[in-house]
């Protein structure tokens, strides 16, 4: 192999081993089987719609939607199932200090099962992150973390 | 006479694609401006101008690069005339339609347009079916332009040619130029990527005209629609890189780039890489079969490795100690690269699942792809049409005017673009009108961008106003 | 775990009885989720008297709760419950538990019911009686109401999936297929799907639809769609090629 393209070979190689080890160090921390070995404690229902969020701790009547006070335990699995009533939604939960820490979508038609364990207590804020319309900027709920 | 032709219609796209560039960069930062409070517009008109600015984005730079390989291509093989000019009408009419459904009748569904949300109609009744319409028209156009141009390279060029394989072997025959190859890879790309776009029409449509009998799913329809959108802006890019291929050592008095084994398996599998990766536009969505998040992810790092090992190796090895004629075509080609691959990192980041679950949906997604567009892309059609527009007359921009040109396109870009990657990292959302009290970096940051925005801008309106004079002269001239 | 091929999209096979009350039934089923079932002592026909605590422990239970004197829906929704697991035949992560509601079954009606529904020597199900009937019932949101006029309970047609831990893990109300069966089968051994579909939701275009009697994923019209346009473009290429092969020479 002539200098240059040895010199290639080299960069592409050791760029591949650094992809390698990011795919191999990062795929296994997905979020889709976060927790998935352990039983929730608790199970809270969310339905996003144009431009509300409804939180409860039993399923969500699409006809009349309604919520509730969420008061979480800390440091116990909580199981979310969201689902939308009309169009795409995000469902993502903001920590005290406005850092996103998790999300999934809210998707009409399914449920998404996202698990997360609080460590701090607080309030928590929730945000639509996809974008759904001319309030979408307005849709938030929160709930509080003991 | 041909020729002539050409060269006129490819002033009239660059002309077009200019002016639609700087209104759509007006109505970016007046929605930055909006973000920071400086303006205070309703939700409804940011969101109807946050739609019709990316779908212009989108839009103009995707026909540059197709008008761009549509003329170098000329140098290869014979390229139709008519499928070019039917492209430019069908593309002028869809353009202004969609400026029409937007503006005037407030259709907001951001550039993506999402299902359901052009159906769930919070706008103007006649806004949705002229959008699809309008989408449809430019399908339409662009499907005829793109199978034109593959239809000429096939002429000359049998498929194992096109797509190089010959060159696997020493000393081939028949050598397929780099340019031949990549707008090849790059066509493919797009005409299946307007399949898709075809597709998702007739679902749209017979959802529209059932009158609630027939009604999609929600999965499959973000699926194709991210299939599409991901596609061609990446094809875009490519689109853009063909033309680099073909110019970048012939500006700077170098001999002609060649293709070699490596380049054709590196664009090959490019191919591949860039038709599964959209798949990384749904990590968030749980419902999407775990095996195509994998996919995703995969595709998305492993669509970086041909294009760092070749392009950006063999840009870096044209001009590392290398003495070049530097000009603004060929500055604008390499600062572009450059912005591609910062771009990148950005885009490996986020194409990481465990990451993409605090980075999806804030300002890191717009941080990134404005970043391959207005540092990447945008430069590397400027360069073509800066290049394009002196090859008819001996006018050149003087080494002053480069230097000022670059360093505002550069000073303005990095600052409009910090803005959104702090932004991203602060875990401020996108496509918010108004950002909520508690995000206190959001519309300081926004104000920030909107200024570095008009910077960007000045150099824009420079290259505007010196490209479009030159190209209104080539359009007009008699020869 | 995770899984390379992920099951998620399953079929729902048509719930004949309740067609009209899927939304209310889908309501019903997600309370009490993940709550502990309460841990009666039952005794159990043809074995030792055991707490469920006992049972559950050893094999994760799916619990239904019927009366022998019913003359509602309890009989073809034991006989459609046995058909529809037939799939599941041999399959040792799970066991049955047909359990009375009624103060006035004993242990004799249970082993008659067995019988009837040629159960008595099926390893994979149990009959019991408790005496703990109401802390139970409760515990897993089941609420039958006497109907002194008929001398009849009326009541859901319930299953509960109840976990290694004790934990209600899912409930199903109705006659099922199995694919819901599969579902539950799967949630009482941990197994942690992402997603689910709602009930309702048209299965037309899914990517991938799960068989749960051979456990496989078969490709579906979703998928088609996702490759068709490059399937397009291939063959436009290749057709292209073949018919300017003429002008190329």
């Amino acid at each position: 192999m002539s200098n240059p393209l040895k010199k290639r070979f080299w960069f592409f190689l050791i760029l591949t081993i650094i992809m390698g080890i990011f795919a191999s160090v990062t795929i296994p921390k997905s979020p889709y089987f976060a927790f998935a070995d352990k039983t929730p404690a608790k199970v809270i229902h969310v339905a996003a719609m144009q431009f509300s969020f409804f939180l409860s701790e039993k399923a969500i009547d699409r006809d009349k939607p309604s919520g509730q006070k969420i008061e979480l335990p800390a440091n116990e699995v909580i199981e979310f199932r969201v689902t939308s009533f009309d169009v795409n939604h995000g469902f993502a939960i903001y920590d005290k200090s406005n850092r996103l820490i998790t999300q999934t979508q809210a998707m009409p038609g399914y449920v998404n099962r996202l698990r997360y364990k609080f460590k701090e207590p607080g309030e928590y804020n929730i945000l639509c992150l996809e974008y759904c319309g001319v309030a979408h900027q307005l849709m938030r709920s929160s709930f509080i973390v003991k | 006479m041909e020729s002539i032709k050409l060269k006129k219609i490819t002033s009239v796209w660059i002309i077009a694609v200019l002016t639609l560039f700087v209104a759509s960069i007006v109505l970016g930062i007046l929605m930055r401006l909006n973000q920071g409070g400086v303006l205070h517009q309703a939700p409804i008109t940011f969101y109807s101008n946050m739609t019709i600015h990316g779908i212009t984005m989108i839009g103009i730079w995707f026909v540059a690069g197709m008008a761009g390989i549509n003329y170098l291509m000329e140098r290869y093989v014979k390229t139709s005339y008519t499928a070019n000019l039917i492209a430019l009408i069908l593309t002028v009419s869809g353009v202004l339609m969609l400026w029409a459904v937007t503006l005037i009748g407030k259709f907001h569904t951001a550039w993506t347009f999402l299902y359901p949300l052009p159906l769930r109609v919070m706008w103007a009744q006649w806004a949705t079916p002229t959008f699809l319409v309008a989408m449809s028209i430019l399908a339409t156009g662009w499907l005829i332009w793109g199978i034109s141009m593959m239809t000429q390279v096939l002429k000359v060029y049998s498929i194992p040619q096109v797509f190089a394989w010959q060159h696997f072997k020493k000393d081939p025959a028949v050598k397929t130029p780099p340019f031949i190859l990549i707008s090849m890879i790059t066509l493919v790309g797009v005409v299946t990527c307007l399949l898709v776009a075809v597709l998702l029409m007739a679902l749209y449509f017979a959802e529209y005209f059932s009158k609630g009998n027939f009604v999609n799913d929600a999965l499959l329809m973000k699926n194709l629609t991210y299939f599409f959108g991901h596609t061609i802006a990446n094809e875009m890019l490519y689109l853009g890189l063909a033309v680099i291929y073909e110019l970048f050592s012939e500006v700077g008095g170098k001999p002609k780039w060649k293709t070699t084994w490596y380049v054709a398996l590196a664009w090959n599998f490019t191919l591949i890489f860039i038709l599964t990766a959209f798949f990384h536009h749904l990590y968030m969505d749980f419902v999407q079969p775990e095996g195509f998040q994998i996919a995703g992810q995969i595709a998305s790092y492993l669509a970086s490795l041909p294009a760092a090992a070749v392009t950006v190796f063999s840009v870096w090895v044209a001009v590392y100690r290398v003495k070049i004629k530097w000009t603004l075509t060929n500055l604008l080609f390499f600062v572009g690269v450059a912005g591609w691959v910062i771009g990148g990192f950005g885009a490996v980041i986020d194409a990481t699942i465990s990451n993409n679950i605090v980075l999806h949906n804030t300002q890191w997604v717009p941080a990134h792809f404005h970043t391959y567009n207005i540092l990447g892309n945008v430069l590397f059609s400027l360069g073509f049409f800066y290049w394009f527009s002196i090859q008819f007359t001996d006018k050149r921009v003087s080494e002053k005017l480069s230097r000022l040109i670059l360093s505002l396109l550069i000073i303005g870009g990095a600052g409009f673009l910090l803005a959104f990657y702090i932004g991203g990292a602060d875990s401020i959302p996108r496509r918010f009108s108004n950002y909520p009290a508690e995000f206190t970096t959001a519309r300081p940051l926004a104000n920030i961008g909107a200024v570095f925005a008009t910077v960007y801008l000045i150099p824009i309106l420079i290259l505007f106003y010196n490209i479009s004079k030159r190209c209104l002269k080539i359009l007009f001239s008699s020869s | 775990m995770f899984k390379n091929i992920v099951l998620l999209l399953l079929i729902f096979g048509f719930c004949n009885f309740a067609d009209a009350q899927t939304t209310s039934t889908a309501l019903k089923e997600e309370t009490n989720i993940y709550e502990r079932v309460y841990d009666a002592p039952l005794q159990v026909v043809g074995q030792e008297s055991a707490t469920f605590d006992e049972l559950y422990a050893q094999r994760p239970v799916i619990l239904a709760l019927i009366f022998t004197r019913c003359t509602g829906i309890c009989n073809p929704f034991l006989v459609k419950l046995k058909e529809s697991l037939q799939f599941k035949d041999g399959d040792d992560s799970f066991r049955v538990m047909v359990l009375s509601f009624d103060p006035r079954d004993n242990l004799s009606d249970m082993h008659r019911l067995a019988q009837n529904l040629g159960l008595e020597e099926n390893e994979q199900w149990a009959f019991a009686i408790t005496d703990s009937i109401s802390e139970l019932t409760q515990s897993v949101g089941f609420d039958p109401v006497w109907d002194s006029a008929r001398r009849q309970f009326d009541h859901d047609a319930l299953l509960v999936g109840i976990n290694r831990e004790g934990y209600i893990t899912k409930k199903l109300i109705g006659l099922r297929e199995r694919g819901d069966l599969d579902l539950l089968t799967g949630s009482i051994n941990n197994v942690f799907v992402p997603t689910y579909r709602l009930q309702n939701q048209n299965m037309l275009f899914s990517c991938f639809n799960y068989d749960p009697v051979t456990g496989k994923n078969k490709p579906g019209l979703g998928l088609i769609f996702l490759a068709l346009p490059a399937v397009l473009t291939a063959s436009l290429l290749i057709s292209i090629s073949i018919l300017v092969r003429r002008s190329r020479r």
